[in-house]
């Protein structure tokens, strides 16, 4: 059966919160609706707040989400819990909706890495942030095969940025996902910018979800400042995997408004009237007049929500400050199975030495 | 006082200028209302309040450096230690003056130059215990890993096996000439400057040399510049300031006199009297010790011809003056005897080319041969 050469965009809701076609069915979930908006909002506060403790020195490099918190709202959100999530490094908001809990994400950029560990038993078995570009995707794939094998209805879902896709790892993965008929959804957040390389100068794929097509998988582009058209195509696309269907690539469409990362300065390689012009399509705003306009949305929710945000956002930063150091000898521990005998030999006489201070396990 | 100091913004970035303070002393700030924009070699970043409260201090001004870890913000309250951020003062001084032993030589060593050292965590811990620095140890280990053994037996002090350890002048003199010499591409040229026309049979050659320095930078200004090899990119002076390395029983000083073409030779020999005075009584502010843009070693009053004096970036170029000797030269198609002064130049081959280091000795010896 050939596959489309032509690459379907979908949006719900335009810039100015209007719809532009037909809700699916299951937008008639008002609380979902509600949900979705209460999500980003989150998202866009508790990011603000990683970049004050970074800017303070309070936790290590931070890679911001602003502008592109539907798209991970939405992911998260349209898996199940018995998925498997396989993140890069900008999936804050993909991760709060699995239920990683936001002082665990601090402890992450903290360079702790017990904030990989995540207390919530629904995310025991999401993978921990890959920092290494697009390497997620193959373990996504690995991911996928096990749930073939195991012959269980589970989807991996795998995310990654518009510069990853120029990667092998990404390539492999997709050709990989294509042939075996994996149960793994791609999710591209596309923000136009890899660091400092635009989308231009990416690649000379007309989109992104061209790089599907050569796999033999489905591929699509959403708008990616929507959340609904992202929710929709996401979840669509998981449950076609999910029905042994096979794999789908989904490219969002949509901007990153921040630097790549709090130790980045987008300012001297992007123009200010690029960034203002993009302002106007983010996700938030526009979904905010959408819940208005329909009357799903008011001033007095709004307050609510932003007071509950903010306290919710103060408590878990309290539980990232008052969370002891982790003791000297761990950074030993989870490396191996079995610890090497020279490891371990070293490992004894650093827990020597530490007792021999007096118990002050860090240094 | 709660003393907020500058984290690192960056990902091991050392250190930030400030651009622009967005609070005064006295303003009462909110969690996370921007206080101050400062720039990294990376970025501009704005710096919010880590806390609520009130600000008494604002340390430095825009245009001022900080370093990670110094003081940034201070806000009224009782210091207390909250981690790594808002804490004690402690030994790290924001603003004190550079002590005697702080100054550098030449360029101010980079901090990125930092090798990090081969130790097992219980090294570490030990060293620290004992207040060992282990970037100071060579180890005996496997690689040069350092070793428990190599730990105690520093910690056992200065001891016979060990020897001294450098201090003061002499520290700095090792470590700027050790990086120094595994950076520069160092070529040297030799020549004799014939002083027989020199009036008196004066022997004092420094007024001279400082003067042919001098024209010999105007002449060919490629060896008066500063040479960055990081980035490699060159950066011109527009005026000469010589570095005269003066020996001492304590080490090698090289203090600096200033814009040596712009002056008479009477000025130029009250200056070097200067010099050598406020060095030989220890009184030579660190500012005078930095910044030369080229350098004359003159070991003429003590022994020897030629020598390959070490080139210190980000200068690049360093002239050896040695003893004034009486020597036999062919004069006029016949054997004679003259006072020759040997000279040697040795310069950063990364920065000039053998032919703008040979030109810049021509003109350098001519004029030293002139008769006044």
């Amino acid at each position: 059966m050939p596959l489309s050469t032509c690459i379907p965009y979908t949006q719900f809701i335009n810039d100015q919160g209007e719809l532009s076609g037909p809700l699916p069915d299951w937008a008639n979930d008002v609380d979902l609706l509600r949900a979705l908006y209460a999500d980003m909002v989150l998202v866009r506060a508790f990011d603000k707040k990683c970049v004050a403790l970074q800017r303070t020195g309070q936790i290590g490099t931070y890679a911001s989400t602003l502008g592109q918190e539907a798209v991970g709202a939405a992911v998260g959100r349209a898996m199940t819990r018995e998925d498997v999530l396989v993140p890069y490094y900008r999936d804050t908001a993909t991760q709060l909706q699995r239920g990683v809990a936001m002082h665990e994400i601090l402890l992450y950029w903290g360079g702790d890495e017990r904030g990989s560990a995540w207390k919530n038993p629904d995310v025991a078995e999401d993978f921990p942030i890959c920092v290494p570009i697009a390497t997620q995707a193959t373990h996504a794939c690995g991911v996928a095969s096990a749930f073939r094998i195991r012959q269980q209805p589970r989807v991996a879902v795998t995310t990654c940025g518009d510069g990853a896709t120029s990667k092998g790892d990404f390539l492999e993965s997709l050709n990989l996902a294509g042939v075996w008929q994996l149960p793994v959804v791609f999710v591209i957040n596309n923000n136009q910018w890899a660091i400092s390389v635009p989308r231009s100068l990416q690649t000379a794929a007309p989109t992104l979800a061209h790089k599907a097509l050569a796999a033999g998988l489905p591929g699509e582009q959403v708008d990616g400042n929507d959340v609904l058209a992202v929710y929709d195509r996401v979840q669509q696309a998981i449950e076609r995997a999910r029905r042994g269907k096979g794999a789908t690539l989904i490219e969002c469409v949509t901007y990153r408004l921040g630097d790549h990362t709090t130790a980045d300065d987008a300012s001297r390689y992007r123009s200010a009237d690029e960034l203002n012009a993009a302002w106007k399509h983010e996700p938030v705003g526009r979904y905010q007049r959408f819940l208005h306009a329909g009357g799903w949305w008011d001033e007095e929710r709004e307050q609510r929500l932003q007071r509950d945000v903010h306290q919710r956002i103060e408590d878990e930063v309290e539980v990232f400050r008052a969370t002891p150091p982790a003791s000297a000898t761990a950074a030993f521990d989870h490396l191996y199975a079995r610890l090497p005998a020279q490891y371990a030999l070293q490992r004894e006489q650093l827990q020597e030495r530490v007792e021999a201070l007096g118990g002050s396990s860090h240094e | 006082m709660k003393q907020f100091k500058l984290p690192d913004l960056g990902e091991g970035l050392q250190e930030a200028e400030i651009v622009e303070w967005f609070v005064r002393e006295g303003d009462q700030v909110e969690v996370d209302q921007l206080m101050v924009s400062v720039e990294t070699a990376k970025a501009i970043v704005e710096v919010p309040s880590p806390m609520a409260g009130l600000i008494t201090r604002c340390f430095g001004r825009p245009g001022d450096m900080l370093h990670v870890g110094e003081p940034l913000v201070g806000f009224e309250g009782e210091s207390e230690d909250h981690g790594t951020v808002v804490g004690n003062l402690g030994s790290a001084s924001g603003n004190g003056g550079l002590a005697a032993e702080d100054f550098h030589i030449g360029a101010s060593p980079s901090t990125r130059d930092f090798q990090p050292v081969r130790a097992a965590p219980a090294v570490r811990v030990l060293a620290n215990q004992l207040g060992v620095e282990l970037a100071r140890l060579k180890g005996t280990g496997p690689e040069n890993l350092i070793t428990e053994r190599d730990v105690r037996e520093a910690a056992a002090g200065d001891g016979t096996d060990n020897g001294t350890p450098l201090r003061s002048v002499r520290r700095t003199m090792a470590k700027n000439m050790a990086r120094a010499h595994a950076e520069v591409a160092a070529v040297m040229i030799v020549e004799d400057a014939d002083l027989h026309r020199w009036a008196g049979g004066a022997r004092d050659p420094m007024v001279r040399l400082a003067r042919a320095i001098a024209r010999a930078c105007v002449a060919e200004p490629a060896l008066n510049v500063g040479f960055d090899g990081k980035r490699l990119s060159v950066q011109p002076h527009s005026h000469v300031d010589l570095g005269v390395a003066v020996d001492t029983p304590d080490g090698l000083f090289v203090p600096v006199l200033r814009n040596v073409a712009e002056r008479d030779p009477d000025d130029l020999r009250e200056g070097l009297a200067r010099l050598r005075r406020d060095v030989a009584n220890r009184s030579i502010p660190p500012g005078e010790l930095m910044g030369a843009t080229i350098t004359l070693s003159n070991f003429g009053t003590l022994f020897g011809r030629y020598a390959s004096p070490v080139v210190v970036p980000p200068q690049v170029a360093i002239i050896g003056a040695g003893v004034i000797r009486d020597g036999v030269v062919a004069w006029q198609g016949q054997p004679t005897v003259h006072p020759i002064l040997p000279i040697s130049l040795t310069f950063d081959h990364r920065a000039a080319t053998g032919g703008e280091a040979s030109r810049f000795l021509k003109v350098l010896v001519e004029d030293l041969e002139a008769p006044d």
